[in-house]
């Protein structure tokens, strides 16, 4: 049985959601949809747990001094698992393993990825990877810091470090394998028509990521490898007393873990694209510069990694070099946030929820990314490095960018993936909490850490308490703004109203398929044309959505 | 199977390539990015190598033998021999031809004597002179960190040599099916020229 949809497309009744049944189903599933669906429930879960361990954190800085409830070491275990969860658990796989997965594809206009029982794979290596951090909790936890630095991690007496790190280690495999297929799939199934430059801006981002993916998580894999072996026979490599070298610790791990900086934003950077292009209705300003910036991000992001180590004691000419090449990473970042305001000037802007997360993007990058310039400038990185303002800082940029573009995707897509609408109303409530919340809990930092707060301490000077209990305020206003945001999310589910095939006037091929998607995306082989020529569009009432009207001129590709 | 009905039911989708040499196609693209990955797994390591190497550059081999080069020149031998047996196989496999489950058994057995040869190079290098091998120098470690890395890539490579010769052995591979055993000796050689890079840097590394 079939229907027609509002864009004309014939396509059966059974979608992705009903195609088969039971739960086994779903757990040896190779669609790609259920796959990101997947995906989406277990990192969403992981940020559940990770917020708690961060509202623990800032329940404990109300008080300067000790508190009955947590001792300084569990403290270090709570930053430590919220760190660890937040980075490995949530941000690397959200944005790419659940909406990349979901809508890659489908805005492709292929069938699936290219490697599908790969896909799934690499689902199990991060439930694998999830379970060995659960173990290594249970095992006695670790207060290593996310960042394992040595000598610390091979001498701390926590039992659960070797476990925490085979678990990312297992991660980082499950990352690479995404990106394997993203690649393969992006240069392979392209259907006739969908040349490089009629790709969406996300498929460019999530292309940039999965290149970073592929390139820098070996890198990862040897460290973390290294570290267990040190951990395990102490053979030295990181200790001087041996002949070995803790910082050759910190030049790995950061030649992967900065160009990880990058694997979590591109991809938020292409949903804000997206987001920015449809919800203000307007041909997106400098396709090819977004495009390449995001190329541009992808190989700058390996010749920084020095910053981080400024205070580590490598020569003074890398310092500078390093200061250099950081800077030089602003020119394509500016490029993006230039053309997204570019892009909304004298839009048909709609404030509905995602525009909304869409904007808060732009504040909170902007923000994250200028209090990055004192932190490059090897002057005054003296002054900040190891305080607040490194944590306020990358909070803009991993949370308040990376993860606020996540939840912009999660509502630009969720009538596509779930079929329903959720209330606009309850939305953007939630995400004014969070925007409020966010600047309340991280803006604070900022001034924390210029006035010398280090980062990680348990007890601090009573001259900071006040700035502590704002910040600590804040996270419970975003906690609140996230709850709310589930709440409403979790209701539309089972309440919500139908939706149609393009409840927001997009036209890349996905706003082409029916909400939830058919079994195989497209009944027919889709018609491709310019993802960001909205001028054909009209609404239909009856449908409450968006369709092509068919006496409009034709879509002209004008990027 | 019956357990993962849908990962390998005729019916599953389990690609979305309409004929099969698209699908060729992808995979070895699939697969060359996959070798780029394991490069930049040993050059890693290569480069933690010489970084510490370099470090100790006046005490690196100070009291401490060379690996032993006659075990290492044979399992070298042995492991060059099957990267040409596996070309052997592939071509067979290409042309449907019944030699090609004897050449994939060759490759096989090649695997399992390098692996051998590199455990007796173990034993001979704790025998020799690092009686405890948990408390001797990052030298000795290093060498057995890089062939052991090496070694397990070798290991986990025996999985999909035992599946490739399973059905090279039934002659399963023709003209238009030779995907998995294409992708098995691209593995194969990578592993092949991974040793030769590792052998020189070892090789060169113990020289003062």
């Amino acid at each position: 049985m079939t229907t027609l949809t509002p864009s004309g497309h014939a396509a059966s009744t059974d979608n992705y959601l009903t195609f088969t049944r039971g739960i086994k189903s779903w757990m040896f599933t190779l669609d790609h949809k259920r796959i990101g669906v997947m995906y989406l429930i277990s990192v969403l879960a992981s940020f559940f747990v990770g917020g708690l361990f961060a509202l623990i954190v800032r329940t404990k800085l109300l008080t300067p001094g000790e508190v009955t409830w947590i001792d300084a070491d569990q403290y270090n275990q709570a930053f430590t698992l919220h760190g660890a969860i937040m980075v490995f658990l949530v941000i690397i796989p959200s944005i790419p393993g659940a909406l990349g997965n979901f809508v890659l594809p489908i805005m492709l206009g292929a069938k699936d990825v290219a490697f599908p029982r790969l896909n799934l794979f690499s689902y199990y290596l991060w439930i694998t990877g999830a379970l060995l951090s659960v173990y290594a909790l249970l095992a006695g936890g670790f207060d290593t810091g996310w960042t394992f630095y040595t000598p610390y991690s091979t001498s701390t007496e926590t039992a659960g470090v070797i476990p925490v790190v085979m678990g990312v280690f297992v991660l980082g495999f499950s990352s690479i394998f995404t990106g394997l297929n993203f690649v393969v799939t992006i240069h392979k199934l392209r259907p006739p028509g969908m040349t490089w430059f009629r790709m969406p801006l996300l498929l460019w981002a999530l292309y940039a990521t999965a290149l970073i993916q592929v390139l820098a998580t070996p890198v990862l894999g040897i460290t973390l490898l290294l570290l267990i072996i040190e951990r395990a026979f102490g053979i030295g490599i990181f200790d001087p007393g041996m002949g070995g070298d803790p910082v050759l610790f910190q030049h790995f791990f950061w030649f992967y873990s900065h160009p990880a900086v990058y694997i979590m934003i591109l991809p938020g950077m292409g949903i804000i694209s997206e987001i920015i292009a449809v919800h203000s209705h307007r041909q997106i300003f400098g396709y090819r510069f977004i495009a390449f910036s995001s190329i541009a991000i992808a190989v700058f992001s390996f010749l920084v990694w020095g910053h981080h180590m400024f205070t580590s004691g490598q020569s003074p000419l890398m310092n500078v070099v390093f200061s250099f090449i950081t800077f030089s990473v602003a020119i394509p970042s500016a490029i993006k946030v230039f053309n997204w305001l570019a892009t909304l000037y004298k839009g048909a802007i709609a404030l509905n929820t995602a525009m909304l997360y869409g904007l808060a993007f732009m504040f909170l990058f902007t923000i994250g990314g200028l209090t990055g310039l004192p932190l490059g400038t090897l002057n005054t990185d003296i002054h900040l490095h190891d305080t607040y303002f490194v944590v306020a800082h990358f909070h803009y940029v991993m949370m308040g960018s990376a993860l606020i573009a996540m939840i912009g995707g999660i509502h630009h897509w969720w009538p596509k993936m779930f079929g329903v609408m959720f209330s606009e109303f309850w939305g953007r409530i939630g995400c004014t909490l969070v925007f409020v919340g966010f600047n309340v809990a991280f803006f604070t930092q900022f001034m924390l850490g210029s006035q010398g707060m280090p980062r990680r301490y348990y007890q601090y000077q009573p001259e900071f308490q006040t700035y502590h209990i704002v910040s600590t305020m804040g996270a419970y206003c975003m906690a609140l703004g996230f709850f709310l945001t589930g709440a409403y999310l979790l209701h539309s589910l089972f309440f919500g109203k139908k939706a149609p095939a393009n409840p927001w006037g997009g036209r890349s091929l996905e706003w082409q398929c029916t909400s939830p998607p058919p079994h195989d995306n497209f009944s027919t082989t889709p018609s491709v044309g310019n993802p960001y020529d909205f001028s054909d569009l009209r609404w239909n009432e009856a449908e409450q959505g968006y369709e092509v009207d068919p006496n409009a001129a034709p879509a002209k590709d004008t990027h | 199977m019956k357990l993962f009905p849908t990962l390998f039911s005729a019916n599953a989708r389990v690609t979305p390539f309409g004929d099969a040499s698209a699908r060729l196609d992808a995979g070895r693209m699939g697969m060359w990015i996959f070798l780029a990955v394991l490069a930049l797994l040993f050059l890693s390591a290569i480069f933690g190598y010489l970084f510490v190497r370099i470090e100790n550059a006046a005490t690196w081999m100070q009291g401490s033998p060379p690996p032993p080069p006659a075990i290492l020149l044979s399992s070298t031998a042995a492991l060059l021999l099957s990267s040409w047996t596996m070309h052997c196989a592939l071509r067979a496999a290409q042309r449907g031809d019944k030699t090609q489950g004897k050449w994939m058994l060759a490759t096989l057995a090649l695997a399992l004597l390098f692996l051998v040869l590199q455990a007796f190079a173990w034993v001979q290098l704790i025998q020799l002179h690092l009686t405890n091998p948990f408390t001797t120098g990052l030298y000795a470690w290093m060498f057995y960190v890089l062939t052991g890395l090496h070694a397990l890539h070798v290991f986990g490579g025996l999985v999909p040599l035992c599946a490739t010769t399973a059905r090279a052995r039934r002659c399963e591979y023709g003209p238009n099916d030779f995907g998995g055993a294409l992708y098995t000796a691209m593995y194969w050689h990578f592993l092949d020229g991974a040793w030769i890079v590792l052998y020189i840097t070892l090789l060169l590394g113990s020289s003062s």
